[in-house]
């Protein structure tokens, strides 16, 4: 096992709470809301054309600069939840609130900037084979039309951030899976997102590289980002006790601070 | 807006050679595609002009009375010329007729008789060249209504059937250019569709960083029309080593046919061009679609 991630998490606190505090001061100054939720969902329902509904009567609010594990069954409806998040699917009913903007509401054009305020990491890295790390991570900024003399800073600020520089130059394929998994966590931070959803970024890792991409969204959260995580590691959600949001069957079932990976009654 | 036409073509040029195999794979469906479709533009191009010919041998021929004067004989001339149906009218004078004849025999090979005759026998006559050969009939009716006119040579018969013929073929020949058209048309954005599949992990990364649509459509129509214009390319080029041949066949299928070559060789190349470069564009178009923001 490695070194807990709480002593680290404490050794940083200070910091990160200073860090925190700055921003959103800097988006307070630019936004209007009150309560500053990045996301809020309200009474989400989602039913599929098939008749099959995924979530139900669904609330939730995640406020700046939380970290939140989503966890449940297979089947629970995480993985729509997030499509919803996304705008990969709109919700059959309810709405969906991200930094202010009502997805269903939505125009189709104006789907990709609101993509950008979010950075998604997928248990499959989802990484381009013939691409290097940085090409890779600049490949975000690319095909939403960032100048180039803005994506060189921008990348290589990132990699540092997540410890790739020295593997900026290498194919996937020569990366291990917890590199890999590092490289597509820098690609989602590189727009330097209001919101991280990680899809089981640690579904395909061993123990050990769980623990180190789990140590790595923690610092990006101390850092001021959101994180939503959704997981099946047991072991990971109730050592961090973290905000547990539990889906079950569509709803939620369960949303505590500071809880575990299973109901403790 | 130029950076991002840069971006675009970049991409494209990267996205070909990448999937190097894919894109050759539908390069040569595209060269294969627009020799059919040149081919049979070709066999078209020769067909309507054999037509024309044959067409145009349909003509009225009107025979002039011996008597009539030479002002009744003019007059008579500028008479058929205002007729709306007539294009040109060639005045044969009874000399140039013998002439003619004369010519023939020798051509033919056979004794000239005439030089026995006392005074020649061919009549003058004006020779008619119709707009259309259905309009055969109508005028040699109302010519033969005319005094000065001896009588009229009747090809009635043979042009209604020319005309029934040449219709037909006409017809048959636009509706297998337009099939062939189609079938092109399904073959090749199939075809790129397939090139646009295999990179589907590529486009659903840009959608889910938040790429707009123009940022995923335009590099995959910019490579489609790379595969058209390098499909027309070498297509033409093989059209060019194979011109010989294919003229030689025109002659020797068509037989004698007035083709000009040059303006059929720029129809070609303006045809192979817009075909190659518009289904590039119109397949990736269509198959980019699939993928983008719903």
């Amino acid at each position: 096992m490695a070194p807990s991630p709480l002593v680290t998490t404490a050794t940083t606190q200070a910091a990160a709470t200073r860090s925190l505090r700055e921003r959103l001061l800097r988006r307070g100054r630019d936004e209007v809301e009150s309560d500053r939720a990045v996301l809020v969902l309200h009474d989400v329902t989602k039913t599929y054309p098939n008749g099959k509904t995924a979530l139900r009567d669904v609330d939730l609010v995640i406020p700046e600069g939380d970290f939140v594990f989503l966890v449940g069954p297979s089947g629970a409806g995480k993985s729509t939840l997030i499509k919803l998040l996304i705008r990969d699917e709109v919700a059959s009913n309810g709405s969906v609130v991200l930094d202010g903007q009502d997805l269903a509401r939505l125009q189709r054009r104006a789907v990709p900037k609101v993509r950008r305020k979010i950075g998604i990491v997928f248990q499959d890295f989802k990484l381009l084979p013939t691409k290097s790390v940085w090409e890779n991570v600049a490949f975000a900024l690319e095909v939403t039309g960032t100048p180039r003399r803005r994506i060189r800073p921008a990348v290589d600020r990132v990699l540092a951030l997540v410890g790739l520089t020295a593997q900026r130059n290498q194919t996937p394929n020569q990366l291990s899976g917890g590199e890999q998994q590092r490289t597509a966590i820098a690609r989602a931070l590189v727009h330097d997102p209001r919101l991280i959803i990680a899809d089981e970024p640690t579904g395909n890792l061993d123990p050990l590289i769980s623990w180190e991409i789990i140590q790595l969204l923690l610092r990006i959260n101390e850092l001021g980002v959101t994180v939503l995580m959704a997981t099946h590691n047991a072991e990971v959600v109730t050592a961090l006790r973290k905000r547990v949001v539990a889906l079950e069957e569509g709803r939620i079932i369960r949303d505590e601070v500071g809880g575990s990976y299973h109901r403790i009654d | 807006m130029i950076g991002f036409v840069l971006f675009s073509l970049k991409r494209a040029w990267q996205g070909f050679w990448r999937n190097a195999l894919m894109s050759l794979a539908a390069t040569a469906t595209m060269v294969l595609m627009l020799i059919l479709l040149a081919g049979f533009w070709i066999i078209q191009t020769g067909l309507l002009s054999a037509l024309d010919f044959t067409e145009s041998k349909v003509e009225v021929q009107a025979n002039i009375n011996l008597e009539a004067t030479p002002n009744t004989i003019t007059a008579l001339g500028e008479r058929i010329q205002a007729m709306p149906e007539v294009t040109t009218v060639t005045f044969i004078s009874r000399e140039a007729a013998l002439a003619r004849f004369q010519q023939s025999m020798k051509n033919q090979g056979r004794e000239d008789l005439s030089r026995f005759l006392d005074t020649n026998p061919f009549p003058a006559s004006y020779e008619i060249k119709l707009k259309d050969p259905s309009y055969a009939a109508t005028v040699a009716d109302a010519l033969r209504q005319d005094p000065a006119i001896r009588n009229v040579l009747d090809t009635k018969e043979t042009a209604q059937n020319v005309k029934t013929v040449t219709d037909i073929m006409r017809t048959a020949g636009t509706v297998i250019l337009l099939v062939i058209g189609v079938i092109v048309l399904f073959i090749i954005v199939n075809t790129i569709r397939l090139a646009v599949v295999a990179r589907s992990e590529e486009i659903e990364i840009m959608r889910l960083v938040g790429a707009s649509d123009a940022f995923i459509r335009w590099p995959f129509v910019f490579e489609g029309a790379m595969v058209g214009l390098f499909g027309a390319a070498i297509t033409l080029i093989l059209l060019y080593v194979l011109s010989d041949p294919i003229g030689g066949f025109m002659i020797g299928f068509f037989r004698v046919l007035p083709l000009n070559f040059g303006s059929l060789t720029r129809d070609l190349v303006v045809l192979v061009g817009t075909a190659g470069l518009g289904l590039g564009v119109l397949g990736a178009w269509v198959s980019v679609r699939t993928y983008l923001i719903r």
